[in-house]
């Protein structure tokens, strides 16, 4: 029944996903741009939070990575828009197996800690590395160059057509965690979760598959990162601190941790909420604060967990 | 008779009337019925405003609203720009460059504003300048002060869409140069913010007075993190150098506890020349109170009592009558920007962005801190504000401007093309 | 580099580390008992100073009332909290516990926006407190010896109610055995919320305190005293007031000295101090092995 659901909500996200590109005003394109992009982000991390059981602050450095990676790319090689996204995702999986090397020897809040710990030190080195990354000023003017393919080109500085570039990378990534998380390696990871002492008696080592996980879902945030960049033509230190790491938590426990479309569905409600609350009040941190109450104190599956659980 | 004769003078007159109305615009005359009905220009114009309202920084966001909103009141209350109504929508652009860019945009595209306005930081100034381009619609920055905002992103890129009312860093780093040029100070050291505007503003500021007073070195400097509440390491490291003069560019909060903790170490007894180019800033005043040594230099990006004239001073009077308060540099710089794009649109006859731009490069708008004029090159507008040594007042629960140097814009604005020979000051 | 300096940066250290301190006990003592690690520990620091400035200015500026009644206001809500949202999540993942407390960050953020305005406070020294000491030539803030003096009275005081005391006996009981202390008739539940409101009313004393200390009250915070204070919790080892005592003591003569020899000294430098404790002895420095 999982599954009948999963396939409903994705055809139907995809479904409205397409319409929007094809119909929806500006703004509204730019913003489900970035409810996509925050999707990568989230469906990646949910990987080693929801499925692992990990909860990691430290993934805005990978978001960052890709960033920058491609920022700089960008910026000093050449602007192919393709070849700048392998860039950054190449970086940010660099970086998360670098760091996930150090975090996975420890579990729980010791881990929470220390990626709370590497996360801080790459912010601290954007913001400090100023003739690299250029400070607190960041990278600006960053272009969508149009991608050449033969005969034509696709002119992805027009909103709608990167849209759809983001859109291809968002069922791309869909896809690829849909497998993962079914293949042996997903289902290993669903058992460390569960219960990792009985997945070690059973000869496995644990610090290897957290450190697949990790440096998956670090590979994720990157791609995040780089379109980001691309969307927004700019990069900031700020994507690489703790609170941005706290993002694509909390869309995740919108949308439901244990599910695989929650993020999806947390993203989508996170941005547009945030959207709506503005319009109202400046206090949107109040109403978001009581918002995660609730969610914490009565809805824990969220809002994916909360659906199916009325099918039942 | 007499009817006859006076029905031909009050003709005459009514003609009279009407050709000098015309002949001197709006400038001169309430637009009431003369522009009510202009085909060219439709419904309310409106203007998207963000600026910080959460945080450490959000007292910021509030002073802006005071003068926006008063401006708005004012405005309207005089039949609006070309007889529409000044429609105003305030956001919290927070820090973070991305809100600053969705805030832009839903301005632009879901909620159709004419113009944008605000921003504080300057990092979210620099990454806006692209997307402004891309919305085509103008951006009046009444905070943020890197120069690269004017010398890179409008002269160089050809964002023709930004504009900035308010002081850029030219008169915190140039402009104290030229102050410190005349004091008897020697070495100078600095405790200053540890991100760009920090360095560039120190920078600029050694690089000037190093012409000017070719003898000065400079021997310390410390850097503050953003959010630092503990200077003491920092000033411990200026006493150990032993400066004769003090540069400090912190701001806000920082600079309130910066000064705090400085008294209580007696910093200020041991060095005698301090220039603290934010210093001036109402926050500031107020937060540190009468702890404000004296005889220290101060600046801002508007200083209430200056000019001291009648504009000036009538309008901080209306301000402290509205508010109950005076005014903060932003509150001014937000106000005057509205009048700039009331002038502005109602000069082009039109909101649309090309016309804005041209009726904008170039454009005199009298303002409550002094006649600014907006150079067609780079967007920045040239006015100035003073540097003033602290003294008490009776007047005014904290220290103010006793004596006060100006140094001209002209003087000491970096001037286009920026780069190469006799660009930047002194000239 | 001569005596002045060192004596000077040292006790500039000193000051920072036992102000820390004052934060981070209560964090301590609150992750030790409860195993929770209170995200909202900063807005308790934040609302305590607050409270205490609103008492200490309807009171004549009398500081040392204003750190009397404004903390135990805090406590209040520290109660509420306890009782009514994170007594449910203990048996819960440690994220959810951690979101909680983030939540209430996020709440408690726009209610002081909201109380007090968006402006930052200015704030009165304390009489007697007021001025300054000259050591050795230059001149060191009184109160910044009061902060010296205050931090380890508090560590005292809390040792001896630890170790010394019936309660501290039965907070160690429960704290080591949750089940266990049960067992034996102890009121588990109560008990936790009673070391919680402790651990609150800590954290709003640190609150109080910094009111002369920085000079300053701004909403937000809390949010660089919280990381800091989990820097000096995890390097002393999580759950240990001694370490933080220490940990306190390490951070704030390390952030002093650096930043007064080292030019490039940064929180890179203590964050790398923190992943080093963090892999090689998570117990911290002073915690027991687990």
């Amino acid at each position: 029944m999982q599954r009948a659901w999963n396939i409903a909500i994705t055809c139907l996200a995809l479904t409205v996903l397409i319409l929007i590109g094809l119909f929806a005003g500006r703004f509204t394109v730019y913003l489900t741009s970035r409810v996509m992009i925050l999707s990568i982000f989230a469906m990646g991390y949910n990987l080693l939070f929801g499925r692992t059981g990990l909860l990691s602050f430290g993934h805005a450095a990978f978001y960052a990575a890709g960033a920058y990676g491609l920022g700089l790319f960008s910026l000093h090689v050449s602007p192919h828009p393709l070849i700048g996204i392998l860039v950054g995702v190449a970086c940010a999986c660099l970086l998360a197996a670098v760091i996930g090397f150090f975090c996975v020897r420890q579990t729980e809040i010791y881990f929470a800690m220390l990626t709370l710990a590497f996360g801080m030190m790459v912010f601290s080195l954007i913001w400090n590395m100023r003739s690299v990354t250029g400070g607190d000023d960041g990278l600006v003017g960053i272009m969508r160059a149009p991608i050449s393919l033969g005969f034509f080109s696709i002119p992805i500085i027009k909103p709608k057509y990167y849209y759809f570039l983001v859109l291809f990378f968002l069922a791309m990534s869909v896809f690829l965690i849909y497998r993962i998380r079914r293949s042996p390696f997903g289902l290993v990871l669903a058992g460390i979760r569960e219960n990792d002492r009985r997945v070690e008696f059973a000869g496995i080592s644990l610090k290897n598959y957290r450190l697949g996980a990790f440096i998956i879902s670090g590979t994720f945030a990157g791609l995040a990162g780089a379109l980001g960049t691309l969307l927004e033509s700019n990069s900031s230190p700020f994507s690489a601190h703790w609170s941005h790491s706290a993002e694509p938590v909390l869309v995740s426990l919108i949308g439901g941790i244990q599910t695989f479309t929650g993020p999806l569905v947390g993203s989508a409600v996170f941005i547009v909420l945030r959207e709506i609350i503005e319009r109202f009040t400046h206090n949107w941190m109040l109403w978001f604060g009581l918002i995660l109450l609730v969610i914490i104190m009565g809805f824990r599956g969220g809002i994916v967990g909360a659906l199916s659980g009325f099918k039942k | 008779m007499s009817k006859k004769g006076f029905t031909r003078r009050k003709f005459i007159k009514t003609g009279l009337m009407t050709a000098g109305a015309a002949a001197l615009g709006t400038g001169v005359l309430k637009p009431l019925g003369l522009w009510a009905a202009t085909p060219k220009i439709k419904g309310p114009i409106k203007v998207g405003y963000q600026c910080v309202l959460s945080g450490t920084l959000a007292g910021y966001g509030e002073f802006h609203k005071m003068g926006v909103t008063m401006a708005m009141e004012e405005i309207n209350a005089a039949g609006g720009i070309a007889g529409n109504k000044l429609d105003i929508e305030y956001r919290d652009s927070t820090l973070k460059a991305d809100e600053a860019i969705k805030n832009a945009r839903y301005f632009a595209d879901s909620w159709e504003a004419d113009f944008l306005g605000g921003i504080d930081s300057s990092g979210q100034a620099l990454a806006l300048a692209p997307v402004m381009a891309e919305l085509d619609r103008v951006l009046m920055v009444t905070h943020a002060a890197t120069e690269k905002l004017t010398e890179q992103q409008v002269f160089k890129n050809g964002i023709k869409q930004i504009f900035r009312i308010s002081m850029p860093t030219y008169q915190d780093g140039n402009a104290a140069a030229f102050v410190a040029k005349d004091l008897p100070a020697k070495t100078w050291a600095t405790v200053s913010p540890k991100y760009e505007y920090g360095y560039t503003c120190w920078a600029m500021f050694k690089d000037t007075l190093s012409k000017l007073k070719p003898d000065v070195s400079f021997i310390a400097d410390s850097w503050a993190p953003f959010g630092t509440t503990d200077f003491r390491s920092h000033i411990n490291t200026i006493m150990d150098a032993a400066p004769e003069g003090f540069y400090s560019v912190e701001w806000a909060g920082e600079l309130i506890a910066f000064i705090k903790q400085a008294n209580q170490a007696g910093m200020f007894d041991k060095i005698k020349h301090v220039m603290l180019p934010v210093g001036a800033a109402m926050d500031v005043l107020e937060g540190v109170g009468m702890e404000m040594p004296d005889n220290i230099w101060i600046s801002g990006r508007y200083f209430f009592m200056y000019p001291n004239d009648a504009r000036n001073n009538g309008w901080v009077a209306n301000f402290h009558k509205r508010w109950n308060h005076y005014p903060a540099y932003v509150s001014e710089t937000g106000y005057s920007a509205m009048f700039a794009f009331k002038k502005a649109v109602e000069t082009a006859g039109s909101k649309d962005t090309k016309a804005v731009v041209q009726a904008l490069e170039g454009m005199t708008l009298a303002s409550p801190a002094g006649d600014r004029v907006f150079r067609k090159e780079d967007h920045q507008a040239m006015y100035e504000v003073p540097w003033g040594l602290t003294v008490s007042n009776p007047k005014y629960p904290f220290k103010v401007m006793g004596k006060q140097i100006v140094i001209p814009a002209k003087e000491c604005f970096n001037r286009p093309p920026f780069e190469g020979p006799n660009t930047k000051p002194p000239f | 580099m001569d005596l002045k300096s060192i004596v000077h940066v040292c006790l500039a250290g000193l000051s920072t580390g036992m102000f820390i301190w004052l934060v981070a006990s209560g964090l301590t003592l609150i992750f030790g008992v409860l195993g929770v690690l209170n995200f909202a520990h900063g807005s308790f620091y934040m609302l305590g100073a607050y409270c205490c400035f609103t008492v200490l200015s309807r009171l004549g500026n009398n500081f040392w009332l204003g750190l009397l009644f404004g903390p135990l206001a805090v406590c209040v809500v520290g109660y509420v909290i306890e009782r009514f949202f994170l007594r449910y999540v203990y048996r819960l993942e440690l994220p959810y516990q951690l979101l909680l407390t983030f939540a209430f960050v996020l709440l408690f953020d726009d209610l002081v926006k909201i109380i007090w305005g968006a402006g930052s406070l200015g704030s009165p020294s304390v009489s007697g407190l007021a001025g300054s000491v000259p050591i050795l030539g230059r001149n060191f803030p009184t109160y910044s010896l009061f902060i010296i003096a205050v931090g380890p009275l508090v560590a005292l005081g809390l040792w001896a109610l630890i170790e010394k005391t019936w309660y501290g006996r039965i907070i160690r009981a429960a704290s080591s055995d949750r089940e266990m202390a049960s067992a034996i008739g102890v009121n588990v539940p109560v008990l936790f919320t009673a070391v919680f409101i402790f651990g609150t009313w800590l954290g709003a004393m640190g609150g109080g305190l910094a009111v002369p200390y920085v000079g300053l009250l701004t909403p937000g915070m809390g949010e660089a005293i919280i990381i800091d204070a989990f820097v000096v919790a995890v390097i002393g080892g999580l759950g240990s007031l001694k370490g933080a005592f220490l940990g306190a003591l390490i951070i704030g003569l390390l952030s002093s000295f650096g930043t007064r020899f080292i030019p490039a000294f940064d929180m890179f430098l203590t964050f790398i101090l923190m992943a080093a404790v963090l892999l090689w002895r998570p117990q911290g420095f002073f915690g027991e092995a687990t």
